[in-house]
């Protein structure tokens, strides 16, 4: 991407027409990420978000271990979807607290990783580079497509139960009283979160999906007074803002994650001034 | 009056920790019953039980077939709430009715008519596109009330209902609570520990502290040598008209 410095007009042209996989593929997980991040704030889970897509890291980078030679997709699954739904039982009945744990899972979690890279032939340790940055721009359709009807079915079950999922976080006791099992629609979210986080990270990388969980949900809420006006408004700022993102990783020569992460990043510092001066 | 529900010799607990022992009582259809104690005595506990929401240790808690299908309206302690979601006053009282819904299924026009009744009779019609998290305690009290009302129910169960509350708002949640109580019919449970609260509505009492239980008529438990007991401190109970006062510790007249 080095060398002339394409204009705008030829940037977007060559997005849609070169990669619109990447385009689409990314778009797509950002809404997920969205709307699956304004439950994860509401239920101020922030640090289990960053927690799992570490681990779920670690799951991809296991499968680079000859003696797991699995898809990375499963190993990813597997490891986030474990963690996801024991780890809140566990810190349940955790003598120390909650977010210490979660610290413990976090850097333990990068640690192995680091470890594997060590012991993994240097072909492989650039392509798990490339995943970990998260190289949207060459993902390839056979990746994209059952990762976005993957992360499609899990939006599908989350939108259909929005009521259920809203009650639960709002007022869980209240809602155990009416007969709603609180531990299983817990589990629900997780595992949906879990799956969700697991899939991404595999498709953009880890730096992206944390912030996509945080920063379109962050957002939403400075600028809407309404909970549907939340959801719909993280969803549409975790849409765009990769396409965005894509436009100056070409315009800037910047890798395409980071970059996604900024322009949200970018918005949200928008939307914080407009609500500082609304108030 | 005809028993709702009855728990015979029940213990309960978390894990291997029990709470409160032996417990018997039986809770009447059309009663104002107050469940009374200092805080972590076993009140949230015993209401867990009674919500049918954690299951006795030994002993157990039956109801009689006439009463197998009443609902129980249950109306939280406001701080447990977490508003972290923008959600409208007529959205959480909405939610009242989510039960009756069932999965997946929208709120339909008689949902929405039982929300604009519930918001009427708590009193906070004009709050209904409010935010929730924007209100004061006892605007917010009052909502919890209303969705509470929204689910139809034949028993409202309130867990301190005044706690945190000023005068004012605490006598018009009060209020409030009796006159649901005595225009609609509801079997009120109320659980607090401001022994006043209970005193001066409540028909019968429960008295719940450190593995005690008491449980009669608001004049034989509300004694000044009963609570002095009970309380290993000197209590007073005085008669002011039609109200009750309960004073705690010695009282001295002014020099």
């Amino acid at each position: 991407m080095r060398g002339r410095r394409m204009n705008p007009a030829e940037i977007f042209d060559i997005l849609i027409s070169e990669f619109p996989v990447a385009v689409f593929g990314s778009s797509v997980v950002g809404a997920a990420c969205g709307y699956l991040g304004v439950y994860i704030l509401a239920r101020r889970v922030v640090f289990f978000g960053a927690v799992l897509t570490q681990v779920s890291v670690l799951g991809l980078a296991l499968t680079f271990l000859p003696a797991l030679a699995i898809p990375h997709t499963v190993g990813s699954l597997v490891v986030t979807l474990t963690f996801a739904l024991l780890l809140p039982r566990a810190l349940r009945g955790a003598r120390v607290p909650a977010d210490t744990v979660l610290g413990v899972v976090f850097v333990a979690a990068i640690a192995v990783r680091i470890l594997i890279l060590q012991h993994t032939p240097k072909v492989e340790v650039a392509e798990i580079e490339n995943l970990l940055r998260g190289d949207i721009l060459f993902v390839t359709s056979e990746l994209v497509y059952p990762t976005v009807a993957s992360v499609g079915v899990a939006m599908v079950v989350l939108l259909s139960l929005f009521k259920e999922f809203g009650y639960i976080t709002f007022d869980a006791e209240t809602a155990r009283t009416q007969g709603y099992r609180a531990g299983l629609w817990d589990t629900a979210f997780y595992g949906i979160a879990g799956g969700v986080i697991a899939l991404s990270t595999h498709l953009v990388g880890d730096i992206f999906v944390f912030g996509f969980l945080v920063i379109p949900a962050a957002t939403a809420m400075l600028l809407s007074r309404t909970v549907s006006w939340i959801l719909l408004l993280s969803v549409i700022i975790g849409a765009l803002a990769p396409f965005l993102g894509l436009f100056f990783a070409f315009l800037l020569d910047l890798p395409a994650s980071p970059s996604s992460v900024a322009v949200a990043a970018l918005v949200l510092l928008i939307a914080w001034a407009a609500h500082r001066l609304r108030r | 009056m005809n028993p709702i529900l009855e728990f015979r010799s029940v213990s309960l607990g978390y894990g291997r920790t029990v709470v409160v022992q032996d417990v018997s009582f039986a809770l009447h259809q059309g009663e104002f019953f107050g469940l009374v104690g200092p805080n972590g005595a076993g009140k949230t506990t015993i209401l867990r039980a009674i919500l049918g929401t954690l299951r006795p240790l030994q002993g157990e808690i039956v109801r009689p077939p006439s009463a197998s299908r009443f609902c129980f309206g249950y109306v939280p302690q406001r701080d447990t709430i977490d508003d972290v979601l923008p959600y409208t006053v007529g959205e959480v009282v909405l939610m009242g009715r989510y039960r009756k819904l069932g999965l997946v299924r929208r709120p339909a026009r008689e949902d929405h008519d039982a929300v604009g009744r519930s918001l009427d009779h708590a009193g906070i019609a004009d709050l209904e596109r409010k935010l929730f998290r924007d209100l004061s305690g006892g605007q917010k009290q009052r909502v919890l009330i209303a969705r509470a009302l929204a689910m139809g129910p034949d028993v409202l169960v309130l867990d301190e209902p005044t706690n945190g509350m000023d005068l004012s708002s605490r006598t018009s949640i009060l209020t409030l609570i009796a006159q649901l109580h005595s225009t609609e019919r509801l079997t009120i449970l109320m659980v607090s520990h401001l022994l006043d609260d209970v005193a001066n509505h409540a028909a019968r009492l429960a008295v719940v502290d450190r593995g005690l239980f008491q449980v009669g008529p608001v004049q034989e438990i509300l004694t000044g040598e009963n609570l002095s007991s009970l309380y290993s401190m000197p209590v007073t109970v005085e008669r002011m008209g039609t109200r009750t006062v309960i004073i705690a510790g010695q009282t001295h007249e002014p020099s």
